[in-house]
């Protein structure tokens, strides 16, 4: 039985870092480069992020993410460096194909934000354990049942992944084709449905009652076997994290105004 | 520590037409070790479910009688409040992992989180609760890396640590491959030996024979017999309700041999022996 784990404990400085710490990480990643609005500022944190993971030890975690989108980022290089209205200085000629300096920057743009994006958002996911990351909504007052949907969802999806080979492996015992054409595999896939959504039906109803018995639905205000620590460095971290987005903010403002 | 009593207990689900249980009365004293059988459909589970309040409270349905725990109606408080009195461990060991924790120290710990403990009290019961089950060396591992019979011992003790007088066993082992049901049963036999009241639902009659004080019969709903495991498996009419009684009382029928003090027939290898003991020449 596999969990889904995006994280990892490798012990490194990120690891040990407060939950806190990194979302507001994330979100100061994202919100930072887009109020000041300049690719260099982009670029920066780009930088900052590929040397915090490299230092966790989880950049090379990131190369699915990456490269799956690099794929769908390259297609929009390819369409907007040629066809993008209002392209005029032709950069690079490839045979009939002509790529516009205009169009490849307008899509470098786009393609800088979003490996930004997807960057500080691989910072908060392959470094912090998931249920510190809800245990801290919580206290915050998030809902606990919202919460434990958001974790266990990582364990149960395989849960009825294995269901699923189970009930293939039994139907093709059975003398079912489960392989072979699109045709075939949909044929045997439509009377795989009902045993497997009823399986996961059955198990929705007894993990309920599981938690119900353990408590899950008391009133009391649930504590926590982890210790959540908010060092010095940690609050550190958050104040001049506040820092850069007010300053960026600043910064818009002032663009604005004058 | 809280006696079990029931009284002309009644209960149907929601959109079914017959009883599930059909006027069941009994009592329970602390500590006692209680076996339940019965063919499949006859109420074993409902009635499990019964002692912990989800029968009523969590399945709704026509329900009538009672069923207390000490002074507490079951009916009248919450199911997380009583499931500091009544634990109960089920069938499938899988679908009791809560599948939010990735150790299965802190798998224990959920329960106790829930009731709002504090971190040394929950570090305390845990340690415990590790130990009384023999799994303290997976306490690092994650839950759904355990076989099946380590599985259900981490599901009885993420139960133990909250401390309950009262564990209910709805065929813990079915699951189980032998030596997984052993090591759960050695487990629930060191549990009893502590005094905790134990009651248990479980198909292997050798079993139920070898730990029960007392045996209760279901059949349709309705409590057909409940009392020692040598009157109990030397009833005639055992097959009738569903019933195959252990082996060695099997053999000890098919030789008619009683024990003479009693006129019961044996239903241990111990008592098997001492039954046939006579007969050598
Ligand atoms: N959730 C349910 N909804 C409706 N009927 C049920 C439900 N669970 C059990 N029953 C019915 O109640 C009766 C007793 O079932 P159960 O207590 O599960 O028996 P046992 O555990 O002895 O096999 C059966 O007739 C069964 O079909
Ligand atoms: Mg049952």
């Amino acid at each position: 039985m596999k969990s889904i784990s995006l994280y990892e404990e490798k012990n490194s400085t990120l690891n040990h870092l407060d939950s806190g710490c990194k979302m507001l990480y994330m979100v100061a990643a994202i919100l930072v480069p887009a109020l000041i609005g300049n690719k260099w500022a982009n670029v920066a944190v780009i930088i900052l992020s590929v040397f915090l993971l490299a230092i966790s030890k989880v950049l090379r975690k990131t190369v699915p993410v990456l490269s799956v989108s690099g794929i769908v980022i390259l297609t929009i290089v390819i369409i907007q460096g040629m066809f993008r209205a209002g392209n005029t200085t032709v950069v690079l000629q490839l045979g009939p194909a002509a790529f516009y300096k205009e169009g490849l920057l307008y899509s470098l743009g786009i393609a800088l934000n979003v490996f930004n994006i997807l960057l500080a958002i691989c910072v908060l996911i392959f470094t912090t354990k998931p249920s510190d990351m809800v245990e801290n909504f919580i206290e915050k007052g998030f809902s606990p049942r919202l919460g434990y949907v958001f974790i266990s969802i990582f364990q149960i999806i395989p849960q009825m992944m294995e269901t699923m080979n189970t009930i293939t492996d039994a139907q093709r015992s059975r003398g079912m084709e489960t392989e072979g054409s699109l045709l075939v595999r949909i044929k045997a896939f439509l009377p795989l449905i009902s045993p497997v959504v009823m399986s996961s039906l059955v198990d929705t109803k007894e993990r309920a009652i599981a938690l119900e018995v353990r408590g899950f639905n008391a009133k009391t205000k649930k504590t926590f076997l982890n210790e959540r620590k908010v060092t010095t460095t940690d609050k550190i971290i958050n104040l001049l994290l506040i820092a850069a987005v007010l300053a960026s903010v600043a910064w818009r403002v002032k663009l604005w105004l004058g | 520590m809280a006696r079990i009593e029931v009284n002309h207990l009644k209960y149907r689900y929601p959109h079914t037409e017959n009883l599930a249980l059909d006027g069941v009365s009994f009592q329970i004293e602390p500590g006692e070790f209680i076996g339940i059988i019965g063919k499949n459909g006859s109420g074993k589970s409902t009635l499990c479910q019964a002692f912990t309040g989800l029968i009523p409270n969590f399945y709704r349905g026509a329900y009538g009688g009672n069923v207390k725990i000490g002074e507490i109606n079951v009916r009248d408080v919450e199911v997380d409040e009583l499931c500091q009195k009544v634990g109960i461990v089920f069938q499938n060991p899988f679908n009791q992992i809560t599948g939010s924790k990735l150790t299965v120290y802190d798998e224990i710990a959920f329960g106790l989180e829930n009731l709002g403990l504090s971190r040394k009290e929950m570090i305390r019961r845990i340690d415990d609760a590790l130990e009384q089950l023999d799994i303290t060396r997976f306490r690092d591992r994650n839950p759904f890396d355990l076989s099946g019979g380590q599985m259900q011992r981490m599901a009885i003790a993420s139960i133990i640590a909250m401390n309950p007088e009262i564990i209910i066993l709805d065929e813990p082992t079915s699951q189980l491959d032998p030596q997984g049901s052993e090591e759960v049963f050695k487990a629930v036999q060191r549990l009893s030996q502590k005094g905790i009241t134990i009651i248990m639902v479980e198909h292997k009659m050798e079993k139920i024979a070898a730990y029960s004080d007392r045996v209760m019969l279901l059949d349709e709903g309705k409590m057909i017999d409940f009392d020692t495991p040598q009157k109990i498996f030397s009833r005639d009419d055992l097959l009738e309700h569903g019933v195959l009684p252990p082996a060695f009382t099997r053999i000890g029928r098919g030789l008619d041999r009683k024990n003479a003090a009693t006129g019961e027939y044996p239903v241990t290898l111990k008592e098997a022996k001492e039954a046939l003991e006579g007969m050598a020449v």
